[in-house]
């Protein structure tokens, strides 16, 4: 196509063979250097939007993935705590069935009461537990302690809940209504763990063992309703179980199709360096020798 | 009739000038070898007219014409003129395609995007707060993340918004400085131009070749040709009228200009160094005027801040609008960002939030409705916007390869025509050499024959 190759001419298109080699070979290069082949929006529009898209869905699923951590150590919170009070309220089931006997004496009783007192401090105690900070069975207000120490058994919480966002429009109970269970104490009567256990005590000191076999019946309600909370705890855990493999299933995935598109393929990116690097060699030594020579290395000085 | 005794001195004069001259000429082509812009030169020869001698014959009595040299009629370019308004063509969209890639990759490099520096990341961050607030009520080191991270992302829009202005205003006075009527780069080629073609239509009317000068013009066309689009007529006086912008194109295409750029010895920069003649033109102004036009007030940056306002708007509605549609039943709490700024460059978390940072500002559920946002309208206009600058920028840069390599063969197209080749000089400097040397044996030869009459005639 071209007729005449002029010196210009070979010297400018060297040139640009170099050039070019050397463009290509500083791309792969990047694409080493950083291990992705979309630097800048411009490698890769469409491949963009969706890395953008998927690094927001990563985050929302860390975010899920938080919230069900933090969840799990709030139900295991309420867990032990609930265990720990349904043992409390079995010991207690067990000192009221001996005084019901009527074969204890006086001061048995009142030794017995005295370890009723010390297990409802405890039940309250336990009620008041905490996860990170958080008193998980006051309803929503979080920042108060369910139940204060000493006589007084109102609940001090609100009827409010807590949930758990673990998945797009998903969002999970993670409050227990300990107060339907707990009640407000003697006081309320009604007819709640903590009234039934101080009415117990109140029957042991003053001796009244028939109190005791009809305190002894409503003691076997409440630990139902006590076991009916803790399933239910137990339930959430096992939701916040299946939703953390979920979201670890979803995390592998986002991330794999992630890595597809933005992570450079290094096998063949190192291929394409070697390659590019040789063809700049070639390039560069064909330049070396191709440019200097000319028909005057052929001419004798006095020629003709 | 004879032939005249010292005829062939003249003849054998005439090759040797016209050897000279070849070989003067390749000196030139070859000291001009790397020249920019330098079309090699041809001494063009013809034979003299003949001289007749009648009745030379003495037996048919027939006369014969008797050569008598060589002329050298003048000393041209090797020019292609189809190939250089294809250069120019090509120049302009290289260096239009040139401009655009150069800004929008500044744009593109302003996103910094996908990293986990950009906006993109901060919004997710921004979002992941709430998120965290929603599940800690009340802690202060929640409460001061989602604070933090509201103002950076604020902060990023306003820098986004502000680099975008920057871009525009140096467009903007890119474009008033290129073309500027006293000292800008379209004037003074308009100006060196008109000069050259005064000078050269004096050195035609002269009858001397102005190879020189008009390689000098065509230089300064090609470097016109770079603002934007141009059309060259030439006229019988060696003068050349240049249409610039919009007429130029117009021009190719049939319709006479009557208001060019160069007229002959004088520049009209008033009727074309306008918006209307240059936009959409191609080049350099083209494509600045294209990414914004000060005097409309549009352009692809307009665009993009138009879109990245969107952004700003939909971040402070949606956020503001799920805070105040969770306190439905509640009491109205403060609105996260300023209500009053909706724009990229005005969007702020609200100062009246900052002030009473101590008291816990957002309930669980209005913390829970803004953390739904993720991956919502704003971040979704976002990453459209992300998408379109990086495919704007993708198209730029490879049309501009594209541009750039017709150019270079073209280029290349014009140097097989027009630039020196040393093997071709050398071998023209072997050829012209010898028929000097034959030359002056032919008037060594002649000066014998001479001599030996003259002997001839002084012994007897």
């Amino acid at each position: 196509m071209i007729g005449r190759i002029t010196n210009q001419m070979a010297s400018q298109m060297t040139l640009a063979g170099i050039e070019g080699a050397l463009d290509r070979l500083d791309t792969t290069q990047e694409e080493l250097s950083t291990g992705k082949s979309i630097n800048q929006p411009s490698d890769n529009p469409s491949g963009t939007a969706l890395v953008l898209q998927l690094n927001t869905d990563l985050s929302n699923l860390t975010n899920y993935s938080n919230q069900v951590t933090d969840g799990t150590g709030w139900a295991q919170a309420q867990s032990s705590a609930l265990t720990d009070i349904t043992n409390a309220t079995q010991r207690i089931q067990e000192l009221t069935t001996e005084a019901a006997n009527g074969t204890q004496t006086a001061a048995d009783m009142q030794a017995s009461a005295q370890e009723v007192n010390q297990l409802i401090d405890q039940i309250k105690q336990d009620a008041n537990t905490q996860y990170n900070g958080q008193y998980v069975f006051s309803g929503s207000a979080t920042s108060t302690a369910p139940y204060q120490s000493g006589s007084n058994d109102t609940y001090g919480g609100n009827s409010g809940t807590v949930t758990r966002t673990i998945g797009p429009n998903t969002s999970l109970t993670v409050s227990a209504n300990l107060e339907g269970v707990l009640g407000n104490g003697q006081s309320s009567g009604d007819g709640q763990l903590l009234d039934t256990l101080r009415t117990i005590a109140g029957d042991m000191q003053s001796g009244n063992s028939s109190g005791l076999n009809s305190d002894l019946s409503s003691l076997t309600t409440n630990l139902n309703s006590l076991t009916g909370l803790s399933a239910n705890v137990g339930a959430v855990q096992d939701r916040l179980q299946m939703a953390s493999s979920r979201i670890q299933t979803l995390q592998l995935s986002d991330n794999q199709v992630l890595s597809n598109t933005q992570d450079a393929d290094m096998a063949s990116t190192e291929i394409s360096f070697s390659t590019q690097q040789a063809a700049l060699q070639a390039a560069l030594q064909a330049g070396a020798n191709i440019v200097q020579q000319s028909l005057m290395n052929f001419l004798g000085s006095g020629s003709g | 009739m004879t032939i005249p005794t010292y005829m062939g001195l003249n003849t054998a004069l005439s090759g040797l000038e016209a050897a000279q001259a070849a070989i003067d000429t390749t000196g030139q082509n070859i000291a001009n070898a790397d020249t920019p812009g330098y079309s090699r030169q041809r001494v063009n020869m013809t034979e003299r007219s003949e001289l007749t001698i009648p009745a030379l014959s003495s037996y048919t009595g027939d006369g014969s014409q008797f050569g008598t040299g060589v002329d050298i009629t003048s000393i041209t370019r090797i020019r292609d003129t189809f190939l250089d308004s294809q250069y120019r063509a090509q120049n302009t969209t290289e260096n239009g395609e040139n401009t655009s890639s150069t800004i929008l990759s500044q744009v593109q490099a302003g996103l910094a995007e996908p990293s986990t520096t950009g906006l993109s990341h901060g919004l997710d961050q921004f979002f992941a707060d709430w998120s965290t607030l929603a599940a800690h009520p009340g802690d202060a080191g929640a409460q001061q993340a989602v604070m933090g991270d509201g103002a950076n992302v604020a902060d990023q829009l306003n820098t986004l918004a502000g680099q975008l202005n920057t871009l525009e205003s140096q467009v903007t006075s890119q474009y008033n400085t290129l073309t500027d009527p006293t000292n800008g780069a379209v004037a003074n080629d308009a100006n060196q131009i008109a000069q050259l073609n005064t000078q050269i239509a004096q050195a035609q009317a002269a009858g001397i070749d102005a190879n020189a000068l008009e390689d000098q013009r065509d230089n300064v066309i090609d470097d016109l040709s770079q603002y934007s689009s141009v059309n060259v007529t030439t006229q019988s006086n060696g003068m050349v009228n240049v249409s610039f912008g919009n007429a130029a194109i117009a021009a190719g295409n049939g319709t006479a200009d009557s208001t060019p750029l160069v007229n002959g010895g004088s520049v009209d920069l008033t009727d074309n160094l306008t918006d209307t003649n240059l936009s959409g033109a191609g080049g350099t102004l083209g494509s600045l005027l294209s990414l914004h036009d000060a005097t409309t007030g549009t352009g692809q940056i307009d665009t993009y801040m138009t879109t990245l306002n969107s952004v700003a708007s939909q971040l402070v509605s949606t956020v503001n609008g799920a805070i105040s549609g969770a306190d439905a039943s509640g009491p109205t709490a403060t609105p996260f960002f300023d209500p009053t700024g909706t724009t990229a460059a005005t969007i702020a978390v609200n100062p009246s939030l900052s002030a009473n940072s101590t008291t816990p500002p957002y309930t669980t559920s209005e913390a829970n409705a803004v953390a739904s946002l993720s991956g919502g309208a704003a971040q979704q206009t976002y990453n459209a916007f992300v998408t379109q600058v990086g495919s704007d920028v993708q198209s730029a840069q490879n049309s501009q390869q594209t541009a750039q390599s017709l150019l270079t063969a073209i280029g290349n197209q014009r140097q097989s025509v027009s630039g020196v080749s040393l093997d071709e000089e050398m071998t023209n400097l072997i050829q012209f050499q010898q028929a000097y040397q034959a030359s002056a044996r032919v008037m060594s030869t002649i000066n014998d024959t001479i001599g030996t009459l003259l002997n001839m005639v002084s012994s007897g």
